[in-house]
């Protein structure tokens, strides 16, 4: 069990820099899911942590003790990877095995936690498989299996679940959150999947270009984005956004039309020197009657997901999303008004992005 | 539309042609050979040459009294497995190396010494294993000899360790391995047809090589195929003892790829096709 300290990392690949200058505290016991498109350097990231990459400058340090040059093989940590790696000649037990063999464990204890952790995943009955004799899920819990045994200080997980199948992946999602919740250790997880950062994480890192964009709980970077591209990847579908200024009253769009702005709205963007960038998550639209002060939106697309349905539409020639009850039963070409719940306006400078207050 | 378009059949025919050619090619000089050993000495250089003889084993009787057929056979046996393992012990961590730490050239300099002719070592090793001494001694070939088998047992790992995805090196690196025990534990059992292909390939390469053998054994230290030579006179070749001495020489090379036949052709196509 240990805290992980990244202080000022950088790491460049000759000329290239992948993370320009990283601080990051993840806390002992804490879940913690970096997310980020790709290339933005979270799995480069994990992999210093591991060890299998050397750090430009900066320190790491796991628990009390600073590791930079310290090997993988002594950093006392476990991890999950993409393909799994599990040993191709090796049975599932020797897979899992092997670390306790070379740290000189003895054979009943080796037994033990070999057999603990198989109960825990239910693979008992694959011990004496080789891995090629077994499914990609089956795999994936053997990768599993193999960091358990060890007890680690910090487990790290690179995007374990991207080669399963949509049920499953949500299937195995559940089960290591579980898993972190027994085991209570230090886990570090990278995916690109936002659904899987917001339903397993403790805290979420958004990494973009290197650099760490917001790091908080799933539910304030959903509520409340530091900047525009974490409101833009947090969220499916996407939030929606539209530059505007503020002409007298009234927002202006790109296109020159115009829409109506509650007093509070206003008075943000005209503390923004009157321009900004509106974001309204698809969830947030509502549908109000006509004749109401919503915006008038004519649907160019319909897509029903039982328990909600998406329509699509434009603003401002602004393609668009919200989110609606499916009793309303939208028809692609109808006319609908929608508003904004103007507690979740969001407003970014248009210039850098960030958020307004 | 019925059976397969004209141009794969005709593809598939030129195929069996080609493949009937490059047999032929192999399989007439070899058959010569083998058929040559059994026919009486006057026979051998008939001409037209005859295909239907009394087969004898005079030749082999011959090659068995003048010759001790057996010591040099020994002595060809020390030098290949001496050579072969030779390859092996600092082929194949050198292979890994190359491949672990992508840095190429080692493995380029050896494929350069390969290519380079044998002459080119022969002269400058000759003078030296004469000033230590070692001329004629199984030690000095065996050490030539590893200038054949070292490359080819790095070139046909290469490949084999490239292939293994690393992520399976990363993982046994966060259990604790360190680099020394993840070639042992875990590549190598993975490319363990490669070591075969690697070990064939080193074996028949030294028990064939020639020029080597002829200058820096002697009467005690002669290989097989050095020996053979002996036969090869001014006018008076003995052709048949000659055959004889030949077909038994390639009977080890071919018995052993004949064994490993299927560890051969897996290990030959090993990185050729990703995934």
């Amino acid at each position: 069990m240990a805290a992980i300290s990244i202080r000022n990392v950088v790491k460049r690949y000759g000329n290239l820099t992948v993370v320009p200058d990283l601080s990051l505290e993840i806390a002992d016991h804490e879940f913690v899911v970096f997310v980020g498109p790709s290339g933005c350097g979270k799995s480069t990231l994990l992999r210093i942590i591991a060890g299998l990459e050397p750090i430009t400058s900066g320190d790491l340090f796991i628990g009390d003790k600073r590791v930079n040059g310290v090997p993988a093989a002594q950093r006392d940590i476990a991890m999950v990877f993409q393909d799994y790696a599990l040993y191709p000649h090796m049975r599932v037990y020797d897979n899992m095995a092997f670390a306790l063999e070379l740290r000189g464990m003895s054979r009943p204890e080796i037994d033990a936690r070999v057999r603990q952790a198989a109960a825990l995943l239910h693979i008992e009955a694959y011990l004496d498989r080789k891995p090629k004799e077994l499914s990609g899920g089956q795999r994936q819990r053997v990768a599993m299996g193999r960091a358990i045994v060890r007890n680690p200080k910090v487990f790290l997980f690179d995007e374990p679940l991207s080669n399963l199948d949509a049920k499953l992946r949500a299937q195995v999602r559940a089960e290591i959150k579980s898993l972190s919740q027994q085991l209570k250790t230090t886990m570090v997880f990278v995916t690109h999947d936002q659904i899987e950062a917001m339903t397993m994480a403790d805290k979420i890192v958004v990494l973009q270009g290197g650099i760490v964009q917001q790091y908080d709980t799933p539910e304030a970077v959903y509520e409340r984005p530091a900047n525009q591209f974490v409101a833009g990847f947090i969220g499916s579908p996407t939030m929606n956004f539209f530059p505007v200024e503020l002409r007298g009253e009234v927002a202006t769009f790109l296109n020159g039309a115009t829409a109506p702005l509650d007093a509070a709205l206003r008075a943000r963007l005209k503390s923004a020197a009157g321009s900004g960038v509106v974001g309204v998550r698809p969830e947030h639209f509502e549908v109000v009657p006509s004749g109401a002060s919503g915006i008038a939106v004519q649907i160019k697309l319909v897509e029903p997901l039982g328990s909600d349905t998406l329509i699509h539409f434009e603003i401002a020639a602004t393609p668009a999303i919200a989110r609606v009850d499916p009793s309303l039963k939208p028809k692609v070409g109808e006319r609908v008004f929608l508003l904004p719940k103007a507690d979740k306006i969001h407003l970014f400078d248009a210039a850098t992005g960030r958020i307004l207050p | 539309m019925t059976g397969t378009p004209l141009s794969e059949s005709w593809i598939n025919r030129l195929n069996i042609v080609q493949l009937v050619l490059a047999g032929f090619l192999i399989m007439v000089p070899t058959a010569w050979m083998v058929l040559s050993s059994f026919k009486p000495s006057f026979e051998v250089t008939a001409y037209p040459p005859t295909l239907v003889f009394s087969p004898t084993l005079e030749n082999y009787v011959q090659l068995m009294r003048t010759t001790p057929f057996f010591s040099y056979a020994v002595n060809s046996l020390i030098v290949t497995l001496g050579s072969a393992g030779l390859g092996l012990l600092f082929g194949i961590p050198a292979a890994f190396a190359v491949s672990w730490t992508r840095i190429s050239w080692p493995a380029i300099l050896t494929l350069a010494a390969r290519m380079a002719p044998g002459t080119l070592f022969l002269l400058p090793w000759y003078v030296m294993f004469r000033q230590v001494g070692m001329i004629g001694s199984y030690t000095a070939l065996i050490l030539s000899h590893a200038v054949i088998t070292l490359p080819i047992v790095i070139w046909v790992l290469l490949p084999s360790f490239d292939n293994i995805p690393r992520s399976i090196f990363e993982a046994a690196q966060v259990d604790g391995c360190s680099i020394t025990r993840i070639l042992w534990k875990i590549a190598l059992p993975l490319v363990g047809s490669g070591v075969a292909v690697a070990a064939i390939l080193s074996f028949v390469f030294s028990w064939n090589y020639f020029l080597f053998a002829l200058v820096l054994s002697n009467g005690d230290s002669k290989t097989l195929i050095a020996a053979a030579f002996n036969f090869v006179g001014e006018g008076s070749t003995q052709w048949g003892a000659l055959m004889a001495a030949a077909t038994l020489i390639a009977l080890p090379p071919l018995i052993l790829a004949s064994i490993v036949q299927r560890w051969l052709v897996a290990g030959l196509t090993l990185g050729a096709v990703k995934g």
